[in-house]
Formats: C-alpha cells, sequence, structure tokens
C-alpha cells in the first residue's frame, strides 16, 4: 500500500452509472488529477460479423440494423447501398430521397439524445428531462411514418418499404418547426449558462493536428476544425441533389463538441424540410435476385458518430462471404486516453460521454495481449482457444 | 407558544425522535415533488420516502472485507443521533424549544456537522477506491462552506444581542423580518445550507456519475437508511434554523408549515437550475465569493450597532 | 455574455403546467395506422411458396403442409421470435399477411400464448387430433 500512494487506480469499470453501457477504463489519480488512462472494451461483443455468413442477404439486413439501435438506420442503408451495387441495381430518386429523409430524421433523434445524456453525465438533470422530452417529437414522427421508433426497417434490398402521405409531411414539418425553437433555447442554455460552461470550457482540448493524429472522426474531429464529412466528401443517397453544409468550429473542447452538434441540428431540420417539400418521382422497389454476383464492396456512410464503413464480399451465393463493420466510435477512442492527462476526475465522465460513444457498435476484432505482445486471433484461433480454455 | 413535556417524550417522540423522523420523510417527499414539477414530470407519490426506508430496513446489511466493524456499524447511529439531539434546541413546529441555555447556537451547528463528519469517516473507513475519494470530497466540502454557513447564521445572533436560539426566535419575532435587513445573510446561509446537506449543485461528494454514491457507496440495509435518514432531518433542521432567523420567527404550527415549504419551494428551484459543480469549483467560489460575502455582512451588523 | 440559472423561465413555469408523462395504462395515445404489431395471416390467400418462411430473420414463422393440392396450410408464428420487422408483408406476393396496429401488447407470463396457429379451423382440428395420436408415425413427421 505504500507505493500505490500515487498510483490510485480508480476503475470506471464494466458496471458504472455513469456508463449505459459495459466499457473498462482505468485512471491513475494522484488526489483528483488523472496521471493515466487506458481502455478495455470488449464486454458486447455478439458475434455478428460470424452470423452474416450463415444468413441470407434479406435475413442480414435486419441483423445489421440491430448493431446500434441510435443509428440503425444508417448501418441498414449502408448494408443495402452495399449489397445494391453489388447486385448493379439502381435505385430511384424517390427511393434516396426518403432513405435521405430518415438518415437526415435519426441524426436528429440521436443528437437529442446525446445532449440529453452529456448532460446527466454533468449533472445537469432538468436539461436532460427537457431535451429528452423534446426528442419525444422526433420520436412520434418515426412511428407515424415507419411504424417504429428506433429500428425502422425502412430499407429493402432494393428500396424501401412504403411512401410518405402528405398528412405526415405536415405533421412532420410541425414537428420540425417546434424542434426548431427549442434547439434555438438549448443552444443558449449550452453557451451562455455559467455552471454547465464551468463543466465544459477547455475540457478535452484537441487542436487539430492532434485530432488529425489521433483519426478522430464526426463531430468530435470537427469540433476541432478537421474538415471530416462523408457527406460532403463523398456524397451516397440523395446527398448530391441536397447538399449540406459543413459544421466546424476551431474550440476544440467539450463546449464546442456541444456546439457542433447543436447546429448540426440546425443543418438536419433544413435538409428536412427540402426533402418534404420536394419529392422527386420513381417506384418504392426494383426486383433484386436472391443471388448476388461474386465481387467485393465499400460503403460508407456518414452516421451521427462519424465514419462508418461496410466492406462485403460475396461469391455468387446467396449468403456472404465476409461482412466488416468499422463503426466511428472505435476511431475516436484513441482521443481520450491521450487527452485525459492533467485533466480532474470529476471530467472524466464528460470527456467519455464527449466523443458520443456508441459500445454495441464497437466490438469487432479481439486481441489478446500477453505481457508485450499482442497477437490477433482469427475464428478459427478463437474456438481453439475457447476449446482449451475450458478444458 | 410552549409546551411542556417530560424529558423522555421529548427525546423519543416529540420534537426529537419519532416526530421529526416523520417530518423529514414528508419534507423529502415534498423536495423530489417539487423537483420533479419543475422538470415536468410526475416525481414520486406520498409514502415514497416512508417506503424507502422499510425496504431498506428490510435488507441484509453486508459488510465488506477490511473495514472496522465497530466503525463501520457505529457510524451511521452517531450521524443520526447527533442530527436528532440538534432538534431540542430548536423551535420545531413552533413551540418553544424543549431546552434552551446561553449559547446553544454554537452546540446545534456543532451538532449538524458532527453527521458530516461521520460521513466522511464512513467513507474513509473503506478499502473501496469510491468511497475513498467521495469522502476526501465529502471533507474538502465541509472546510468550505462551514465558515460561511456560521457567520450568516451568527449575524442574526449579533443583531438581537445573544446566542439562545429561542432569544433570536423572539427579537425575530417582534421586529422586521431579517431577509428585508440582511438579504445578503439570508443567501449565504441559504446556499450554504445546500451545501451542508450535499444537494445539486453541490453534490460532488455524491456525484452518481462519477464516483458511484461517493462516502455511502459500501453501505446497503440499515446504515444507508439511517444515513438517508440523517439527511432528511438536517434537511428540516435548516429549514426551522434559517426560517426562525431570517423569515420573522415561528410562533405557531402554521407559520412554521408556511415559511418552511415556502423555503424548500426556492430550494428546490436552486436544485434545478444549475449543473453540479467540480469539488475545486466549490471550494473556489466559497472562499471567493461566500466568505467574502458573509464577512460583508458580518461588518454592515457590527457598524450598524456601533451606531 | 454568461448568466447564472440560464434555465429559470422554463424551469419555473413547470410548476404550472401539467407534466408530461403519459399515465399509461390509464391514458393512451391513439395508436398510429403504421404501428408494427402482432402478425396476421390470411389463409384464403396462401398458394405455400413458403417466401416469408425463408425470409424472416429471426425464423418466426413456420408452414405446415396439411394438404399442397387444395391448399390446406396452418402457419404456427413464433411471436416471441418475431422482430416485427415487415419483410414477411413485403416477401408475400399474394397479400396474405399484414402486421396489425391495434393488437401491440404482447407481454406474457407464459410461452404458450406466444406460439400462434393460424388457419381455417377445420385444418387446425385436424392438427389437433393428429397430435392427440402419440404413436402415429404420420404425426411424429409433420409436428416438428
Amino acid at each position: 500500500m505504500q507505493e500505490s500512494q500515487e498510483k490510485f487506480i480508480v476503475p470506471i469499470g464494466p458496471q458504472h452509472p455513469a456508463l449505459k453501457e459495459p466499457g473498462h477504463f482505468e485512471f491513475t489519480v494522484d488526489g483528483e488529477n488523472v496521471t493515466s488512462a487506458t481502455i478495455r472494451l470488449g464486454f458486447v461483443h455478439r458475434g455478428i460479423e460470424k452470423l452474416a455468413e450463415s444468413r441470407s442477404y434479406i435475413q442480414n439486413l435486419y441483423m445489421f440494423e440491430r448493431v446500434c439501435g441510435i443509428c440503425s438506420h444508417v448501418h441498414s442503408t449502408a448494408f443495402a447501398s452495399g449489397v445494391e451495387k453489388l447486385a448493379g441495381v439502381t435505385v430511384s430518386p424517390r427511393v434516396k430521397a426518403i432513405r435521405t429523409l430518415f438518415l437526415e430524421l435519426e441524426r436528429i433523434q440521436s443528437h437529442l439524445l446525446w445532449l440529453g445524456v452529456a448532460a446527466h453525465e454533468g449533472g445537469f438533470d432538468t436539461l436532460f428531462m427537457y431535451s429528452w422530452r423534446d426528442r419525444e417529437t422526433v420520436m412520434d414522427i418515426h412511428e407515424s411514418i415507419s411504424g417504429n421508433r428506433v429500428h425502422h426497417s425502412v430499407n429493402l434490398i432494393g428500396g424501401v418499404k412504403f411512401d410518405i402521405t402528405p398528412e405526415q409531411i405536415e405533421k412532420t414539418l410541425k414537428g420540425l418547426d417546434y424542434l426548431e425553437e427549442r434547439t434555438k433555447y438549448y443552444e443558449k442554455i449550452v453557451t451562455t449558462d455559467e455552471t454547465f460552461l464551468g463543466r465544459t470550457r477547455n475540457v478535452g482540448k484537441m487542436t487539430k493536428e492532434q485530432a488529425e493524429t489521433l483519426s478522430a472522426v464526426g463531430p468530435t474531429a470537427r469540433a476541432s476544425g478537421v474538415k471530416r464529412d462523408v457527406r460532403v466528401e463523398s456524397p451516397y443517397v440523395s446527398y448530391p441533389e441536397y447538399p449540406v453544409n459543413m459544421v466546424l468550429d476551431d474550440g476544440g473542447d467539450l463546449s464546442a463538441r456541444f456546439v457542433v452538434r447543436i447546429k448540426e441540428l440546425y443543418e438536419c431540420y433544413r435538409i428536412c424540410r427540402e426533402i418534404l417539400k420536394n419529392l422527386p418521382e420513381g417506384e418504392l422497389s426494383v426486383r433484386v435476385p436472391r443471388r448476388i454476383p461474386a465481387g467485393e464492396v465499400t460503403s460508407r456512410v456518414e452516421a451521427p458518430r462519424g465514419e462508418l464503413f461496410y466492406f462485403i464480399k460475396s461469391n455468387g451465393g446467396e449468403t456472404p462471404e465476409r461482412v466488416k463493420v468499422r463503426t466511428p466510435s472505435l476511431c475516436n477512442w484513441s482521443t481520450i486516453s491521450s487527452v485525459a492527462v492533467g485533466h480532474k476526475l470529476a471530467d472524466m465522465p464528460m470527456l467519455l460521454v464527449g466523443i458520443d460513444p456508441c459500445f454495441s457498435c464497437n466490438d469487432r476484432l479481439v486481441t489478446v495481449r500477453q505481457a508485450n505482445t499482442s497477437q490477433t486471433m482469427y475464428w478459427e484461433d478463437l474456438r481453439k482457444y475457447g476449446v482449451e480454455y475450458y478444458k | 407558544m410552549s409546551i411542556s413535556l417530560p424529558p423522555l417524550v421529548s427525546m423519543l417522540v416529540f420534537p426529537a425522535g419519532i416526530f421529526l423522523m416523520m417530518l423529514g420523510l414528508a419534507y423529502e417527499f415534498v423536495d423530489r415533488k417539487l423537483v420533479a414539477r419543475y422538470q415536468n414530470r410526475i416525481g414520486p407519490r406520498w409514502f415514497q420516502p416512508l417506503a424507502d426506508m422499510i425496504k431498506l430496513l428490510a435488507k441484509e446489511e453486508i459488510i465488506p472485507t477490511g473495514v472496522n466493524k465497530g466503525l463501520f456499524i457505529f457510524l451511521p447511529i452517531l450521524g443520526v443521533t447527533a442530527a436528532l439531539t440538534s432538534a431540542l434546541y430548536i423551535p420545531m413546529l413552533g413551540f418553544a424549544p424543549a431546552f434552551s441555555f446561553r449559547g446553544d447556537l454554537v452546540v446545534v451547528i456543532y451538532l449538524l456537522s458532527v453527521m458530516t463528519i461521520c460521513l466522511g469517516l464512513a467513507g474513509a473507513n473503506t478499502v473501496d477506491r469510491f468511497s475513498l475519494i467521495g469522502a476526501t470530497r465529502t471533507l474538502t466540502q465541509l472546510f468550505s462552506y462551514e465558515a460561511p454557513f456560521l457567520l450568516a447564521l451568527l449575524t442574526p445572533a449579533l443583531a438581537a444581542g445573544s446566542w439562545q436560539i429561542s432569544e433570536i426566535n423572539t427579537y425575530a419575532h417582534g421586529n422586521l423580518w431579517m431577509i428585508l435587513t440582511q438579504p445578503i445573510g439570508f443567501l449565504v446561509a441559504l446556499i450554504a445550507l445546500m451545501g451542508k446537506l450535499e444537494l445539486p449543485p453541490f453534490d460532488a461528494p455524491e456525484a452518481e456519475t462519477e464516483i458511484v454514491s461517493g462516502a455511502l457507496t459500501e453501505y446497503s440495509g440499515r446504515g444507508l437508511a439511517l444515513f438517508r435518514l440523517g439527511k432528511d432531518v438536517e434537511l428540516v433542521i435548516g429549514l426551522t434554523l434559517i426560517a426562525a432567523f431570517y423569515l420573522g420567527g415561528l410562533a405557531n404550527p402554521l407559520d412554521f408549515i408556511l415559511k418552511t415549504l415556502g423555503l424548500l419551494l426556492v430550494v428546490a428551484l436552486l436544485q434545478s437550475l444549475f449543473a453540479r459543480l467540480r469539488i475545486d469549483q466549490t471550494v473556489g467560489m466559497w472562499w471567493r465569493v461566500g466568505a467574502l460575502l458573509a464577512l460583508v455582512q458580518l461588518l454592515i451588523i457590527v457598524i450598524a450597532r456601533l451606531l | 455574455m454568461t448568466t447564472i440559472g440560464a434555465m429559470f423561465g422554463d424551469v419555473f413555469k413547470s410548476l404550472f403546467k401539467k407534466p408530461v408523462t403519459e399515465k399509461y395504462p390509464f391514458e393512451r395515445k391513439p395508436d398510429p395506422e403504421r404501428l408494427r404489431g402482432k402478425l396476421f395471416w390470411n389463409a384464403e390467400k396462401c398458394t405455400g411458396c413458403q417466401m416469408c418462411v425463408r425470409d424472416c430473420p429471426a425464423n418466426a414463422l413456420e408452414l405446415i403442409v396439411i394438404d399442397r393440392a387444395s391448399k390446406k396450410f396452418v402457419m404456427k408464428y413464433h411471436a416471441e421470435r418475431c422482430t416485427f420487422c415487415n419483410q414477411c408483408v413485403f416477401s408475400c406476393k399474394f397479400g396474405c399477411l399484414n402486421l396489425s396496429h391495434e393488437d401491440w401488447e404482447l407481454a406474457s407470463l407464459l410461452q404458450e400464448p406466444m406460439t400462434i396457429s393460424y388457419g381455417r379451423d377445420e385444418d387446425i382440428q385436424f392438427l389437433l387430433e393428429k397430435a392427440a395420436q402419440p404413436d402415429n408415425p404420420e404425426t411424429e413427421k409433420e409436428c416438428n
């Protein structure tokens, strides 16, 4: 106990009220100052990539939707676009517009959820309750158009399932007006409330060079001035017709990330309104054969948290040969372990939530560290290791 | 108004003892309901704090390894006892205090801090990291708001010219409400009360999202029930003191209920308005702003008395 | 320009507003039309192509063939496995399936109410009689 006077390790462990999902973080503290941080993930590994190899493409569409609850439609769109590219099928402009509409609606929902959770981590429960109350408006819009609040199941391989009626357009526009007014109010609070700024100002400050070296993506990178947005760099679905303005900020700290996400909400409202007012014509779905021709394809999309990409490899059969998912939260973890040093322990939960972590998206590869060597295991090795371990 | 009861009854039934515990639970309910209404939701029903107490008492008390068993069991009892004892000297429910002697203001303030010190010691008594950090924060916070709190309760005493709570009460009843003549002192006293009770925004020692539950992490069952009861009792006593000093004394039960509930309305509003302050920000704020304001108030009173 | 207590106006007004919490089950909002609830199957139009069974991501549908020539089928629906994704409705070219928007309160304490058999009454009766004769080898083949 003597030499560990300075090496006092606080585990923000798998079970902790700060984390909504399990992940293990160890912070070495000296009083209240953090001197080092380590991260360990892998608690929610469900083996989705392996399961995908034994299901048909149509069944996989729904399984990949369930990788994450908040960004479910993005996963489903990425997979469906990838498979459509492999099959050589183009979908009509109406399908693309409806998919884009849902992508933006989902971004609204995700950012409002994040605002509430971040406020809760900072002890500001009132903002949490109010922003989640307003999030119900967009959840009601989701439910009335698609039938479910999350996991909308909008996509089919080759199109979308349903159309949008004029009454739904009316209702959605009204909902968006209400949300825009409330978002202005939240912007005012997040930038002017003294106690909240005391928690977010100069916390987790990341310069532009640091953000680029640590490979940050999404709003975390844009808050440090890095121009990374897949919707602008390589537009997909309907983004060529409804271009997006990238929202940047050079603060680099936590309050900049709040501001970036709230300003992105305004962009989402603008794009949703444009789409709803000019929905192009087209048929709702195209026939796609069950056997997808052999080939490889990557599809990149911008999830609310950053850049998401899928790699799909087909060998001509009804089930894919390999699907690899690289989610944005995986890239943003490295920003925490370098930036955490020097901050107080009380800032740690705010720092963790500032990158908008989505643990369910994360767990793909398993890396086993033994002393100083690290070894990447493939499926066969894992099976052998498991069998030996339990003998 | 005054009623005289035999000492055993006043310790066990009224004003300390069972009556105070029930009153504490009722005030906790009002506090939680008000905070919920400010956040636009429904809030608990009237028997929720009582149900919580009964549930906690029915659960097993797990004593972790590595702690001093005697201290672990004794500290909650000591804390609650100190809080309940302090009720004997304040005008509970508008009646004159059960016991009264010169200088009992200091004794009451001391007894109220015993509860916080017990909390800090209980947190230091474990091997668990979260409790240690929580205990450190509790004691740090104790050092920061205690002086302004004392000064803020001192200025009415100076104005009344006595250290005895019943005399201050009578003085406040007879003269202009001190909230109007000493507004700064009132503000400091109210906010320091929130710091003492570890209510948001000063709940860094008990921050749920950072250190699970602070000093109370390892407690369960009876120990946790007693600590929570102690906090509720402190809420009642703190509100009574401030109402008695600044809001024109407490003369009868109706007066008591109205004034303390009015204060609770303001306290609940302040709870829902702010984000949690970090412990270093709390200390900074108190030693820069809080203590200064209290000293300014004291100076004003001293000068006014000399003139 | 920073302020202390920026949310004051909203918070204070909330004291006089009704809470937004819905007191379910005493107060219910009306169901949206497109809500995806329990599955219903129409036996008259089914041709037994089993596209729905093949496409279900959760293996929640099972078609028991009694007589293929005269189109007698019984559909077994495992509500506890269903993810309410709507794929079966779109896979069926004859419109036999639909997800109801009124019947969505499906919680239950036992497993039996979750396995629902759809079909014409005589077909279900036929299956039940078959199941009641345990040592008939044909029954084992059909009812698994």
